[in-house]
């Protein structure tokens, strides 16, 4: 038996923070790209993004209007179950979270096509933008039973790409193609500086999911050497915050790397996360 | 700072420079893809004052309006650039939203003395700056109606004015 009201709540909780709060290396992050910024505007910029952090965590009130589609990834370890019942409460409480921020009732009415073509219109309520599918997977710590809220926004989904990548048995390769992606979209985003998230697998679906978890395990504080490589070429482009041009259109880059396949070919799913994204929250269950 | 108050003149727009920070205040319109192109058709058919809308000296900002707050959308998504010059004609003086603009478009808001700002995302921030909201056309199109807006120093940056964008290459 699970204690469905406190799930609930810690749910619709976490989902109100991811909606809201800013990660102290996120804070950490601007500061120092603020510090290091040469162009007035761009610097101007980023310290409008942080106070909007600050009064955004004071009020619990959105980071930005666009509060995006609720994504879930649930970790379970060998000594915790997953149940209907559980996964009835998440659900519960993410719709609760959504009606609690509030979220953007951004739903569309009608069945498959009526939806495509947004000819019925938006529901009125919050709470009526369903999740995207849960992830669930399975962790080495055996008592462990946790989920991550992602809030995705819908500017960083019209730049992301997923795509195959022929790697020519060289890491190198396959970061420059990532370094090409990012490139030719980081200005288009108009909402920077970015994150950029890679997940790098054997299908589309697993590059994806990479992509998520990276979104997910991220610190700005801890970058990889390929992290770093990334974040440094792109940010040549000196796009800059708000693309007002600048040193700073990169804060930093999550990877991660699954299994891969034998083939000349790996599947890279890359994300231009948005100025206040990652918007992330774990909670315990 | 310069301070504009909306509705403006067009002697308050035509100094305006690139690169300028502005505040912006008193009462705007807000829209994006959905409702532009039917604000586009009225002008086209002389309906906008059946409608009651008014955009001699507008601004028009590029964001949905709803309970989770404002922000800019993207400007350069096709269905809202494709209007910023049909929307200058009609008599919008200023467009307010993020991203660039192509060259056509920043031609044509000089023809038409407007000009194009952009925004930082900072809902939480724009929040506490809003006065009164109120919807003007196009109920049915809930957050992506058309809405009027009365705000108090709303903090942009000109990136397009006089045939010049903050976007172009040095």
């Amino acid at each position: 038996m699970i204690e469905r009201e406190i799930i609930i709540n810690k749910v619709a909780d976490a989902l109100v923070k991811a909606g809201s709060v800013f990660s102290s290396d996120k804070f950490e992050a601007y500061n120092k790209a603020i510090d290091n910024e040469e162009s007035e505007l761009s610097k101007w910029s980023m310290t409008c993004i942080k106070e909007n952090a600050e009064t955004a965590e004071q009020r619990k009130s959105p980071l930005c209007d666009d509060t995006g589609i609720p994504h879930l990834i649930l970790e379970v370890g060998k000594n915790r179950a997953v149940s209907g019942e559980l996964l009835d409460a998440i659900y519960a409480g993410v719709s609760q979270g959504l009606k609690k921020l509030p979220g953007r009732p951004m739903a569309i009415k009608g069945d498959d096509w009526k939806r495509v073509d947004q000819s019925l219109g938006l529901y009125e309520e919050s709470e009526a933008v369903l999740p995207a599918p849960l992830q669930l997977k399975y962790v080495e710590d055996e008592n462990r039973l946790s989920l991550t809220v992602l809030m995705q926004g819908g500017g960083p989904e019209i730049r992301a790409k997923t795509y195959r990548v022929f790697h020519r048995h060289s890491k190198e390769t396959v970061l420059d193609e990532i370094v090409s992606w990012a490139d030719e979209v980081v200005g288009q985003l108009g909402c920077t500086p970015c994150t950029i998230a890679v997940g790098i697998g054997r299908s589309h679906y697993e590059a994806s999911a990479l992509m998520l978890q990276a979104m997910a395990d991220g610190n700005y504080s801890i970058q990889s050497k390929e992290e770093k490589y990334i974040t440094e070429q792109v940010n040549k482009t000196g796009v800059g915050s708000l693309g007002l041009k600048g040193k700073c259109s990169v804060l930093g880059t999550f990877i991660k790397v699954g299994p891969q396949r034998a083939s000349g070919v790996r599947i890279v799913c890359m994300r231009p996360c948005c100025c206040f994204e990652p918007r992330k929250y774990t909670v315990n269950l | 700072m310069k301070e504009l108050i909306f509705p403006v003149s067009k002697a308050d727009i035509e100094t305006l420079k690139v690169g300028e920070t502005i505040q912006i205040s008193g009462k705007i319109l807000c829209g994006r893809d959905a409702v532009l192109p039917r604000v586009v058709d009225l002008y086209k058919k002389d309906q906008l004052e059946k409608e009651g809308i008014d955009l001699k000296g507008s601004l028009i900002f590029h964001t949905a309006v709803s309970v989770a707050g404002i922000g800019p959308t993207s400007s350069n998504k096709k269905e809202i650039e494709d209007n910023i010059a049909v929307l200058s004609e009609a008599g919008v003086k200023m467009h307010l939203g993020k991203g660039a603009l192509k060259k056509e478009t920043v031609e044509a808001l000089n023809e038409h003395n407007s000009v194009y700002a952009v925004i930082p995302p900072v809902t939480a921030l724009l929040d506490s700056k809003i006065k009164n909201v109120r919807c003007v056309a196009f109920n049915e199109l809930g957050m992506e109606a058309l809405y009027e807006l009365e705000v108090d120093k709303f903090p942009a940056v000109i990136a397009a004015a006089q045939g010049k964008s903050i976007y172009e290459n040095d």
